[in-house]
């Protein structure tokens, strides 16, 4: 597989050349439809990952879109739209949707449980068989988004901005208007958190798993040796704690 | 782990970041053909590698929306809306 390339290029009709003070409302209006609308279906995705159900998320586009609408004349054009209206959807989430839920937000960073760390640093560590490769593959989406539901916020958005989006770290700053650091390191454990919460569903889809080959060959049988996970979780967690805490840079 | 894995990284945390930074496209040209060297060299590290590929590639199959029909055009009339009412 190559590695892929997380520059946005600009809308294809994001013309550089627009003279945005001397166009007319009806033009600006055809613009904004033209270039901005493009972006709908993945401006809705985004907002489902933030508000986790279908009203709530076009609600949040529909309120997006529209402050978008209001300071398009600010908007550079031919400079990154996709990622000024990702922007714009993330604060809106922020200032506006966050606080009417009035969730009781999982206090994301500073309280991602120890061994929720301790659990996905144990997936780093254990080399995983192929067939388990196989199996995550196979995950239905369900669970997919289940997962990505389950870690922290300030972990998702980032790890979503990323991995989905193919924003770059930079952009993902400006969107989130976080460092570069943060950034970094919250795709750090964010990633970490959610091949652990993956590889769990997997295993619990019932994809045997192969233990770990050991570092250094043990002759264990092989034959008629029921998969115990419990010893080998117990191994792991011990093994696990600490070296797993990142600083957030620049907070 | 092979003694060359810690060219890309002197721990596995270390190594891991690395191989983010490899697929977010964020190395730079020189540390990028190391780390690409080294994946040709050593399955536990080429292993990770397609683990985050795949995880990738599923999170991207799975959070691929499509925004009710029904969205664009509210959003257009709302947006007329308030042209209307800001008296354009």
């Amino acid at each position: 597989m190559e590695t892929h390339k997380t520059a946005q290029a600009p809308s294809e009709h994001d013309d550089p050349e627009v003279d945005v003070t001397a166009e007319s409302d009806a033009a600006r209006r055809q613009r904004f439809e033209r270039d901005a609308l493009e972006y709908v279906d993945q401006l809705y995705s985004a907002a489902m990952r933030m508000t986790r159900n279908p009203q709530d998320a076009e609600d949040l586009v529909q309120e997006a879109y529209t402050k978008a609408y209001s300071s398009f004349h600010q908007y550079r054009p031919g400079t990154n739209l996709k990622a000024w209206l990702y922007r714009i959807l993330t604060n809106t989430y922020i200032n506006l949707y966050r606080k009417r839920q009035r969730q009781p937000q999982q206090a994301a960073t500073d309280t991602v449980e120890d061994w929720q760390m301790a659990k996905a640093a144990q997936h780093t560590s254990t080399g995983l068989r192929s067939a388990e490769t196989e199996a995550l593959d196979h995950l239905p989406d369900s669970d997919v988004k289940d997962a990505l539901q389950a870690i922290p916020e300030e972990f998702r958005l980032a790890v979503y901005f990323a991995d989905v989006e193919g924003f770059a770290y930079k952009e993902i700053a400006e969107i989130l208007d976080i460092p570069i650091g943060t950034v970094m390191s919250r795709l750090h454990r964010g990633r970490k958190l959610l091949r652990g919460l993956l590889t769990d569903y997997a295993r619990e889809r019932g994809i045997k798993v192969e233990p770990k080959t050991p570092k250094t060959p043990k002759a264990a049988p092989k034959k008629g040796g029921t998969k115990t996970t419990t010893s080998k979780n117990a191994e792991s967690d011990a093994g696990a704690t600490g070296g797993t805490e990142e600083q957030e840079a620049g907070r | 782990m092979s003694a060359d894995c810690e060219k890309i990284g002197d721990c596995e945390d270390a190594r891991i970041q690395r191989l983010y930074e490899y697929l977010d496209g964020a190395l730079t040209h020189e540390d990028l053909e190391e780390v690409r060297s080294h994946l040709e060299e050593c399955t536990e590290c080429a292993h990770e590698y397609d683990l985050e590929c795949i995880i990738r590639s599923v999170v991207r199959r799975s959070c691929t929306e499509k925004a009710p029909d029904a969205l664009k055009v509210n959003i257009m009339a709302r947006i007329s809306q308030i042209r209307v009412e800001a008296g354009h």
